[in-house]
């Protein structure tokens, strides 16, 4: 069963191409420099329309999560069980994920983790796993 | 000083009965709302539709207008349905009381209506998976309503260091409201242990099988008039004496815990404030948040628990039928049966029926001042109003 895809946004076109080349954008804000997420048309905090993106590092730190093992859309079961996770990022922003190549037992909050471009049909979309070695660009 | 009071309240057992159907259950509620009410059917002038969630074909038909017509409310000037998620049927009585102020209807009625039992359960699943999620930053990862709860129980049992054991305590807790009530999903059934909690299927961490809710059908009318007409018709009811709200994000990305905590703490605080009645004198606390894992978080906002304690309060029985705080005393959603949006509609009914001293095995002894609170989507808001049974 096909798996939803993003419903991108005009303004959210360049995230999703990032992803494509394998890097994680940040949406700023010039006039405030606030960091955004999710991306907007305008700068939340200020109103703006002087945005642009920076790259992430691609690392951050579990602030929550959930391991899913049933009750899910048809068309997640075939993924199940899966680990839902809102990560931080070193860049400042907080993002809904997966978090991926982790035995659930193992997770934990506070656990670093890098980013990992997970391909769904020609989107990719940023899952996260545990950290290696200290090094995000591993 | 009250400007609205609930004068008539109807409803129909909450059930999976799928060949009860939407407009069967809403001739039931209305027409028991009303005599009750001790009002003229072509006296109300106003009705209110509680938006039923993922049911578009009742939705639009309630929307446009059906419902007078059907019930042969003669006397009808107007219609309308509102939709805030789990916060709706605070948005509806704060219409009707814009109603009644302004002079466009001196009565009005108010009711909710959920049948899901005839919804396929890939569907029912779809509903919650999609209901205020955010189609680009949420949905493609495969979140639902368990997993958001799920999300929002590690970090709460992460902070406040409670443990597995407490938490389940609050359904045995809640439930134990509903084996009394003859209108819940559970009555007449033993409220599980923390054992059978505990032991139940792991749907999303933490959240066990038996800390979900049961999707099931119902519905429930109130009669809304001022209060000055109210003291006029004499007979018992629940008069609306302080309101506050807080928005806190749309998504639960956004937002963090304290700034939930904070503004139930606040709403809480500015309701009394503007109801002029002292949180000692709070009789009954029937807090709607749907899922049981945010009650504990709830109990410490409203001071009802000391901070941190929230879940142990639960733990220890105090907020069972029997324990000595009288703590949503329908169970809410873990209790009732989920219906949507209209568990906050039955809270409103048991809120007033507990004023007007209806409640039978579940009434609080000599109740007289009420605090309901309700709020839409993952936690986007939250409605606090005291409610007593005089102006």
């Amino acid at each position: 069963m096909t798996k939803p895809l993003p419903e991108v946004q005009p303004w959210t076109g360049a995230f999703w191409d990032g992803t494509r080349q394998g890097k994680l954008l940040v949406q700023v804000c010039h006039s405030c420099t606030a960091r955004i997420f999710a991306p907007r048309k305008l700068c939340p905090e200020c109103w703006s329309s002087d945005l642009g993106w920076i790259e992430s590092a691609g690392r951050g730190t579990v602030y929550t999560f959930s391991t899913a093992y049933s009750m899910v859309e048809p068309a997640f079961a075939d993924d199940l069980p899966f680990t839902i996770a809102y990560v931080d990022l070193a860049e400042g922003i907080r993002m809904m994920t997966r978090i991926v190549e982790c035995d659930p037992a193992e997770l934990a909050i506070g656990m670093e983790v890098d980013v990992v471009f997970h391909a769904r049909g020609d989107v990719r979309l940023p899952y996260f796993r545990p950290a290696r070695n200290g090094a995000a660009d591993e | 000083m009250s400007d609205i009071a609930i004068v008539g309240i109807g409803e129909v057992p909450t059930a999976r009965m799928p060949e009860r159907t939407h407009w069967d259950i809403i001739f039931d509620t209305c027409i028991e709302a009303v005599e009750d009410s001790g009002i003229g059917k072509d006296e109300i002038q106003g009705v209110i539709s509680v938006a039923p969630l993922g049911q578009p074909v009742i939705a639009g038909e309630l929307a446009y207008g059906l419902l007078p017509e059907r019930l042969g409310l003669k006397g009808v000037r107007d219609s309308a349905m509102v939709n805030a998620g789990g916060a709706s049927t605070s948005n509806a009585l704060r219409l009707a009381e814009q109603w009644i102020a302004s002079g466009v209807a001196d009565s009005v009625l108010v009711q909710q209506v959920t049948v899901h039992s005839t919804m396929p359960v890939a569907e029912q699943i779809e509903v919650f998976a999609r209901a205020g999620i955010d189609m680009q930053w949420e949905y493609p990862y495969g979140t639902t309503y368990n997993i958001i709860m799920g999300l929002l129980a590690t970090r709460y049992m992460y902070e406040s260091g409670a443990r597995p054991e407490e938490m389940a305590s609050v359904v045995t807790a809640l439930r134990s409201w509903a084996e009394h009530d003859p209108n819940s999903l559970f009555y007449g059934r033993s409220a599980p242990s923390v054992e059978q909690v505990l032991s139940s299927d792991m749907l999303a961490t933490p959240l066990h099988k038996r800390e979900s809710n049961v999707l099931a059908d119902g519905g429930a009318a109130l009669v809304v008039v001022s209060a000055e007409r109210a003291r006029q018709l004499g007979g018992p009811a629940a008069f609306k004496l302080g309101e506050s709200a807080r928005y806190f994000g749309g998504t639960c990305l956004e937002r963090e815990f304290s700034t939930m905590a904070e503004g139930w703490r606040v709403t809480g605080e500015e309701a009394l404030a503007r109801a002029g009645v002292a949180r000692e004198d709070v009789d009954l606390w029937n807090v709607y948040l749907a899922y049981p894992l945010a009650h504990p978080m709830m109990a410490e906002s409203l001071a009802v628990a000391p901070p941190g304690q929230g879940a142990r309060y639960f733990a220890e029985g105090r907020m069972s039928f029997g324990g000595d705080i009288a703590w949503s005393t329908i169970g809410d959603a873990p209790g009732r049966g989920h219906t949507g949006s209209g568990v906050g509609t039955a809270c409103y009914v048991e809120t007033a029926r507990q004023l007007m001293g209806r409640a039978g095995k579940r009434q609080v002894a000599g109740c007289r001042f009420a605090y309901q609170n309700s709020a839409g989507g993952s936690g986007f808001n939250n409605i606090a109003s005291i409610w007593g049974r005089e102006a």
